[in-house]
């Protein structure tokens, strides 16, 4: 009975102890969540973890210690390499916002004035969320922020505007142009005019520690080279 | 032997408390408590305080007043499909949150199963308060009603039956019989119900989403605030702490307490129907 009780015991701690063996484990990548479906076609046998840039920095300023972090703003990476947790971090991509509305539109949306209607139900990015913070900088530059009054949801991530658009829940949503091609037989794009555009840039860098450099700066290779210019242009994102 | 066997007993439950307690104590070291009660006073914890408190006590009265009724049938009667409908409302409490929200929305949502109808009626539930309460009703009333079926199935069928022997209405034997007899278990229950709601999170921010002032409650304030502020996202999960203290401190002063409250009516009884 003891010998069992010690067995598991013993495998419990080996067990626990696993994820140290480095030689054949995957790189780890937290990435902004408007890259799920990009990175994921860069290199499937990553290990990722995708949610908002700004929950991520907080994670690894909390000691996660991924490989890769790859983000939809540079103001986090930048904090992040002042102070010391990454390397320099470097542009990969660029994106730009669209208005998206359900395809049966029950607002009858069809421009970013008609957001201001009443009872239209906007769903944004929460403020200090990249997608939140470009958002109201369109709106401003549109001279539009008054139709911020029609918001009903602050999403914690570009995915939560996706999918309470994408569900008919919410009447319009602001997203990135990427964010589209995943929903496009459930939602319809209104562009939004080039010279109100935020300059929304993707950076990515190797966190200092990492348990596997070299795979880390493989990683980020990858990304920056032909294979990853190639994915990334075909899912819309722009390249620098 | 049996020394090295106690040892472990001991080390186990020093491990247990350890870890459970860790947790709880960091979050009080990390700011000092004059700290965390200044962000207490900021914007966003006091709106989703308030937001927090009208939609707990809006979703706690319906529990109360429906699951009340309910539990006491459900306790009281043996009829068929009685165990089906028990294992029905025990199901929320093994539910995963998202899984609530998730189903909340295929059901109330705009585009969900009753969406149409209640479209038609010009009621549109996702993203106002009635969302929030309703997921709060979805999560907390199966704890209540389940706790409160074995309060009222703890009572002495004898009590309720003398009472209808003795002419009392079934209606009067409920409130007057029942209810204060079962009334140590009904306030555990409400308690815990009480606070499961007020913790609620999955199913909100799916259902009802978040926004400060409107649906954002002090869970979800936590969350939006992790990245924003540090230090409000303590002070209310510091906060949240005290509250779920001061449930369960009251909960274990509980028995002492009813035996206090209830026997007021009891003695008032006889004289008011002599």
């Amino acid at each position: 009975m003891r010998r069992i009780g010690a067995a598991i015991a013993l495998a419990a701690v080996l067990g626990a102890c696993g994820g140290g063996d480095a030689g054949s484990a995957p790189v780890t990548v937290f990435a902004a969540s408007s890259l799920t479906e990009v990175f994921q076609a860069i290199d499937p046998s990553a290990e990722y973890n995708f949610a908002g840039s700004d929950d991520l920095a907080t994670q690894i300023k909390e000691g996660a210690n991924p490989d890769v972090y790859a983000a939809a703003s540079p103001k986090y990476p930048d904090e992040l390499f002042a102070a010391g947790l990454i390397e320099q971090p470097k542009i990969f991509a660029t994106n730009k916002l669209v208005l998206i509305v359900p395809k049966a539109n029950p607002a009858g949306i069809h421009s970013v004035a008609d957001l201001a209607q009443d009872g239209v139900k906007l769903v944004v990015g929460a403020e200090g969320v990249p997608i939140g913070d470009y958002t109201r900088k369109v709106l401003e530059n549109m001279g539009a922020s008054d139709v911020l009054a029609s918001v009903v949801s602050e999403e914690d991530d570009v995915k939560g505007v996706v999918s309470k658009v994408s569900l008919g829940e919410a009447d319009a949503g602001f997203v990135y142009a990427t964010d589209v091609k995943p929903v496009a037989d459930k939602v319809t794009t209104i562009e939004l005019p080039e010279e109100a555009q935020a300059k929304v840039d993707y950076p990515i860098a190797v966190v200092k520690g990492a348990d596997d450099e070299e795979a880390a700066r493989a990683f980020v290779e990858l990304v920056l080279g032909p294979e990853g210019r190639q994915a990334l242009d075909q899912a819309g994102f722009g390249l620098p | 032997m049996r020394r090295a066997f106690d040892v472990f007993l001991a080390l186990s439950v020093a491990l247990v408390v350890a870890f459970l307690a860790l947790p709880l104590i960091a979050l009080f070291l990390r700011v000092s408590p004059g700290e965390l009660f200044a962000q207490l006073g900021s914007e966003a914890a006091r709106d989703a305080l308030v937001v927090s408190l009208k939609t707990s006590i809006i979703a706690h009265v319906f529990v109360l007043a429906i699951g009340t009724p309910a539990a006491y049938l459900l306790a009281t009667r043996r009829f068929r499909g009685r165990e089906l409908i028990v294992t029905l409302t025990e199901l929320p409490l093994v539910l995963p949150p998202a899984v609530a929200g998730i189903g909340l929305l295929a059901a109330f949502g705009r585009a969900g199963l009753l969406g149409g109808t209640l479209d038609a009626f010009g009621v549109s539930i996702p993203f106002t308060q009635s969302a929030v309460v309703l997921a709060v009703i979805f999560v907390s009333s199966p704890f209540y009603v389940r706790f409160t079926i074995a309060a009222f199935e703890s009572v002495d069928p004898a009590y309720l039956d003398a009472s209808r022997t003795l002419g009392a209405s079934p209606r009067r034997t409920f409130f007057r019989v029942a209810l204060p007899l079962a009334a140590s278990g009904l306030s555990a229950a409400s308690a815990l119900a009480f606070a499961r709601g007020l913790g609620e999170f999955g199913a909100t921010i799916m259902f009802a989403g978040s926004l400060q002032g409107r649906t954002q409650t002090l869970p979800l304030a936590i969350y939006a605030q992790l990245d924003i502020d540090f230090d409000v996202a303590l002070a209310i999960g510091a906060l949240l702490v005290l509250v779920s203290v001061a449930v369960i401190v009251s909960l274990k002063l509980l028995p002492t307490w009813t035996r206090f409250g209830s026997t007021s009516p009891f003695a008032a009884a006889p004289s008011r129907s002599s």
